[in-house]
């Protein structure tokens, strides 16, 4: 009797979990389809927060502006986190683990901290030379920054889950060091190169803080207009773009943890 | 050089007359001439202390089946790393078929290696797995499928090749692993412990189809193991290795039969070695007593060992007037089916024998035992 009460009670647990992490995701979804400009009262199903939003030249700049910057960051920090990976795994004799901890460390800093720091490097480098204004460039400097750890670490322990033999297999059948690379390596961790891809874009559309310290004028993102935008109150149209977003990164996040998994197999 | 040419040349009759009509219609293949190894001064060190290998010379003849045997961290792999070119020695040479590969990387050497864990690609199917070397090499897409199909219908894979790799028992992967290596058609294939992983019923088999799979194709086959009874059945030749040494290279019987030393004795199996306090020209007196040994035996060193080979032993035998006699005591019976095992004491030793199972009544423990060994089967061992 009295294990199925503590059955009980953890799965109760585990629903109240669930709702408190759904429920106010749910909440704006649900109000972005609201007929009437209110966050309390929903008075029918309309789409016309999702059309005004196609007709505001702000969100539609926002929206590019946060597209292109996940986009080439974690392209960016795919090759550069690859590379480092590949080589933290080349050399993982030679005890490097204080790398990683290295590059890990701005993580986890607070955001602000590492966002402020960015900012008043970016700063002075642009006072020196000139080059560097704040804007796009620098936020994808700041982004491929803090992906490259997470991209380098998964990367790295797919290749530590390999047989180091398939390594010396593909040496043995003839394979130069190129057409290793390219024949071996890079279809054995395509799977986890994909994986940490949508990882760096999830985490770089996420990203207010750090996007916010870096930007120019001119370079709004999604979170940086909603953050300009709820000054005024939460409107539906922001629950639309939200609505929007969470889409977007649950998918992201999806695919990576899918793609993560099938690597593993 | 003589003899393994002519071993290539017969069993690669063999090979042809058992391949199939599609494989003749496709044209005989251009067959290369297995090569032979040479290895001089081979010295690799790991870190400061460990000695890996130290100071090999060892030739290995065209088409042999030739084994590296010994226990584990005896430096067998090492050696065997150096042939395919996945190890680089601190000193010394290895040439292939006359040429100096020392330097040579192994993506440019026509060796190729059966891996322990068989190393199959998993990102590959089993037939890209296969046509993986002649793809790197550069052999055209029709040439890939055309050996592919051969190479299967050689090692008999039947529909193995059009299965998912991670579909594949132990054996599956073993034979895809050969074929893989084999395709490539190298002048020296390199086996490390291939069979280690697989229970003993596969192991058997295989030992059996991979010494018929060389001597057909007459491959210059270098094989690793630990296992002495799996060295004796496949090679034409063993070396024995321990602590980076060659202690003895020979055909099985000539190792198994006379070691050179205690190690390679005891590694081969044997546990009647009693030490020799001193000897003259036709004798040796050990913890046993004295024995009569044949003359050839006679040695320039008065200890050392001797070797007394459990199956050349007789039980309370009628014996000719020369052969030796000790009064013993069974200790233990191991019945075996085909054969029967006994621990002995005597004169207050301990010593194995082994007799055949033909049905006669078998001793007891506790029996009193009258021993006999001719002094032909006795066998001096350096220490």
């Amino acid at each position: 009797m009295k294990k199925r009460t503590l059955q009980r009670g953890l799965s109760a647990f585990w629903w109240l979990t669930l709702i408190f992490l759904y429920l106010p995701l749910a909440v704006v979804v649900f109000f972005s389809f609201n007929a009437a400009n209110s966050a309390a009262r929903f008075t029918g199903f309309s789409l016309r927060w999702y059309e005004r939003l196609l007709g505001n030249e702000q969100i539609i700049s926002a929206f590019w502006n946060s597209m292109v910057l996940a986009i080439v960051s974690a392209v960016l920090a795919l090759v550069i986190g690859c590379l480092l990976g590949y080589g933290m795994y080349r050399h993982r004799h030679r005890k490097l683990g204080w790398l990683i901890v290295l590059i890990y460390l701005p993580i986890v800093l607070p955001d602000i901290v590492f966002g402020i720091s960015e900012m008043a490097f970016f700063v002075s480098i642009h006072r020196y030379t000139g080059l560097l204004q704040p804007g796009l460039l620098t936020m994808i400097i700041s982004h491929v920054t803090f992906q490259i750890p997470f991209v380098a670490l998964i990367v790295y322990s797919r290749l530590v889950g390999l047989d180091p033999t398939l390594f010396e297999a593909a040496k043995d059948l003839y394979a130069t060091p190129f057409k290793r690379a390219w024949h071996f390596l890079l279809p054995t961790i395509k799977p986890a190169l994909i994986s940490a891809f949508f990882l760096s874009f999830t985490l770089s559309i996420d990203d207010f803080v750090i996007s916010f310290f870096t930007s120019g004028p001119e370079s709004a993102t999604l979170p940086i207009y909603i953050w300009g935008a709820i000054k005024k109150g939460v409107t539906p149209e922001i629950n639309a773009i939200a609505a929007l977003m969470i889409g977007a990164v649950a998918i992201a996040a999806l695919m990576s943890l899918l793609f993560n998994r099938q690597g593993q197999r | 050089m003589s003899h393994p040419t002519t071993v290539a040349k017969t069993t690669d009759q063999g090979a042809t007359e058992s391949r199939s009509d599609s494989a003749q219609q496709s044209g005989e293949r251009e067959r290369r001439e297995p090569s032979s190894i040479e290895l001089k001064g081979l010295h690799k060190r790991f870190g400061k202390h460990t000695v890996a290998l130290d100071d090999v010379d060892l030739t290995i003849e065209a088409g042999e089946f030739f084994t590296l045997l010994g226990p584990s961290g005896c430096g067998k792999t090492t050696l065997l790393r150096m042939l395919a070119g996945l190890e680089e020695p601190d000193a010394g040479h290895v040439c292939i078929g006359g040429q100096d590969v020392t330097d040579i990387p192994p993506h440019k050497r026509s060796v190729n290696t059966v891996f322990q864990s068989y190393a199959l690609f998993p990102h590959l199917s089993v037939r890209d797995n296969l046509a993986f070397g002649l793809r790197m090499r550069g052999d055209s897409k029709k040439e890939q499928r055309r050996k592919v199909d051969e190479v299967a219908e050689f090692i008999q894979l039947g529909s193995l090749v059009d299965r998912p790799v991670d579909q594949l028992s132990g054996g599956q992967r073993q034979r895809i692993a050969l074929a893989r290596a084999l395709i490539c058609e190298p002048n020296v294939l390199l086996l490390d412990e291939p069979l280690s992983a697989l229970d003993a019923g596969l192991r058997g088999q295989l030992q059996v189809e991979l010494q018929r799979i060389q001597k057909r194709l007459g491959m210059t086959f270098v094989f690793v193991t630990h296992d002495q009874d799996e060295a004796m059945v496949m090679s034409d030749r063993i070396a024995v290795l321990d602590g980076g040494i060659i202690q003895q290279v020979g055909p099985p019987n000539e190792v198994y039969e006379h070691p050179r030393n205690a190690f390679v004795a005891r590694f081969m199996g044997h546990d009647n070695l009693f030490a020799i306090h001193a000897s003259g020209d036709d004798w040796v007196d050990t913890e046993l007593g004295r024995l009569h040994i044949d003359p050839a035996e006679q040695r320039e060193e008065q200890d050392g060992w001797l070797l007394v080979r459990p199956e050349t032993l007789e039980l309370n035998a009628e014996v000719p007037e020369n052969y030796n006699q000790l009064q013993g005591k069974v200790m233990e019976r191991l019945y075996r089916g085909s054969r029967v095992e006994y621990r002995l004491e005597v004169a207050g030793v301990t010593m194995m024998a082994t007799a055949s199972n033909l049905g006669q009544r078998l001793l007891n423990v506790g029996d009193q035992v009258t021993v006999s060994v001719c002094p032909d089967d006795l066998v001096r061992v350096a220490s």
